[in-house]
């Protein structure tokens, strides 16, 4: 089933790519039109929301954690952890590589790329105390680390989404205007949400199995 | 309702009484305060102008590391001979115990404050004038958030200082943006023009700086307060 899916993602991705190369190409920056450089937005847009998401399955996990001493949840979201910082990275790299292609800056303090770069810290941070062999139970372990998980949450909507209602300056100056850009974007969306699903899955199943052997 | 009132008032007076006589954490935070603050100033020698620009950020940078120091130690003393499980053995409501040390916190951070900020004033040559009140509650607002965090991670036993600090830091980076703004247009380093552009869009005026203040000490006290339970109960 997960390689039908694995594959199954490939192909949409390949697919998104192909159009956003061809029939949904963005047009280079003013400087250089030929540049193909703004089409990493394809890739960018559906990084940064598998990024949130991940951070939402992050929380639902913890909470359920705390409210039931499951260790399931304790897995689902250290598997969620762990993808959502590599789309959180991913968000920040073609960020990165686009803001340098549009305004000629490898990063500014705007409010869009300053949290952008919270996200990343609180990944970051998350992945460090999983990772930290904290003393104590695993049970303990896991406690705080689901904690910590719902905390750095509530940085993300008062921070994030209230950066995306303020005036910024790095916003580009186009959109996902024709009809082949839309469906070459939503392909791409549906692919990466299928990577990160089935990421996290695997990841839930390995630490899983990591864990039975541990115990016995 | 009473009942929980004498119990805060007790572990309050307790916690208090505990630092003022053996002045543990104060006189360390103090010293490392001070020391940030002095070398920001000595670098600051090479751009005479930028001093309106750095001290705010002194002040925060060494208010958020002298301020983990009095939280790495808040349930320290706790764990000695597991006096913890005397306090959490004890009929007090968890949150109880949660309000009064985060107010313990927020007392030795005052005592920090009227200590450091002025050496901050003198060194960098800033001049808050009639504007005293304003600095007073960012002050008091930074230290309330520092405090909420600071105390529920504490409390997760332990905690290794590295650790905390960084879990703090990471926690309390969104509000230190709106806190060292806020600072910015109180001594007026902030240039009309600049107001509502860049990473200022973010905070275009001191009462936006203030208003995300309040909302992030708000969600975070909160939070931190229904989580309190959690952290320390196995």
């Amino acid at each position: 089933m997960r390689r039908i899916l694995l594959c199954l993602a490939f192909v949409l991705f390949l697919l998104s790519m192909w159009m956003a190369l061809t029939v949904g190409r963005i047009e280079g920056p003013p400087a250089n039109p030929d540049s193909v450089v703004r089409n990493i937005l394809y890739t960018h847009v559906p990084g940064s929301i598998c990024a949130l998401l991940c951070f939402f399955v992050l929380l639902v996990a913890s909470v359920a954690y705390l409210c039931t001493k499951n260790p399931k949840w304790d897995i689902l979201a250290a598997a969620a952890g762990e993808v959502g910082a590599v789309f959180a990275t991913i968000l920040n790299v073609t960020g990165m590589i686009f803001s340098r292609a549009e305004w000629g800056l490898w990063w500014t303090p705007s409010p869009r790329l300053i949290t952008s770069a919270i996200l990343w810290f609180l990944y970051i941070v998350y992945l460090i105390l999983r990772t930290a062999g904290l003393p104590g139970s695993q049970h303990r372990k896991a406690q705080v680390c689901a904690i910590f998980g719902i905390i750095a949450f509530l940085d993300v909507p008062l921070v994030y989404i209230s950066a995306r209602l303020i005036p910024d300056i790095h916003r580009p100056n186009f959109s996902f205007g024709s009809n082949e850009q839309r469906a070459a974007l939503v392909l791409g969306m549906v692919a990466t949400l299928l990577w990160a699903a089935v990421l996290i899955w695997l990841r839930t199943e390995i630490l899983r199995n990591k864990a039975r052997l541990e115990k016995e | 309702m009473k009942y929980s009132w004498l119990s805060f008032k007790a572990i309050f007076v307790k916690d208090i009484v505990t630092e003022l006589r053996a002045k543990q954490v104060l006189p360390t935070m103090i010293v490392l305060g001070m020391l940030i603050v002095w070398i920001l100033r000595i670098a600051c020698e090479a751009a005479p102008a930028s001093t309106a620009i750095i001290g705010p950020a002194a002040l925060w940078i060494a208010f958020l590391f002298s301020g983990i120091l009095a939280q790495e130690r808040s349930f320290a003393a706790e764990q000695h001979q597991d006096c913890i499980y005397g306090l959490l053995l004890a009929p007090v409501d968890v949150g109880t115990i949660f309000l009064a040390k985060l107010l313990v916190s927020v007392v030795i951070l005052c005592i920090f404050e009227i200590i450091i900020v002025p050496v901050v004033l003198l060194f960098f040559r800033l001049n808050p004038s009639n504007r005293l009140f304003d600095l007073i509650l960012v002050l008091l607002l930074g230290n309330i958030g520092i405090s909420a965090i600071g105390t529920l991670f504490s409390a997760v036993v332990h905690f290794s200082g590295s650790l905390l600090s960084i879990v703090v830091l990471v926690v309390l980076l969104p509000m230190m943006i709106p806190a060292t703004f806020a600072l910015l247009f109180l001594f007026g380093a902030i240039p009309e023009h600049l107001a509502g552009s860049g990473a200022l869009a973010f905070v275009g005026s001191f009462k936006t700086a203030v208003g995300y203040m309040v909302a992030f000490d708000a969600v975070f006290t909160v939070a931190c307060w229904l989580l309190f339970g959690f952290a320390v109960k196995e």
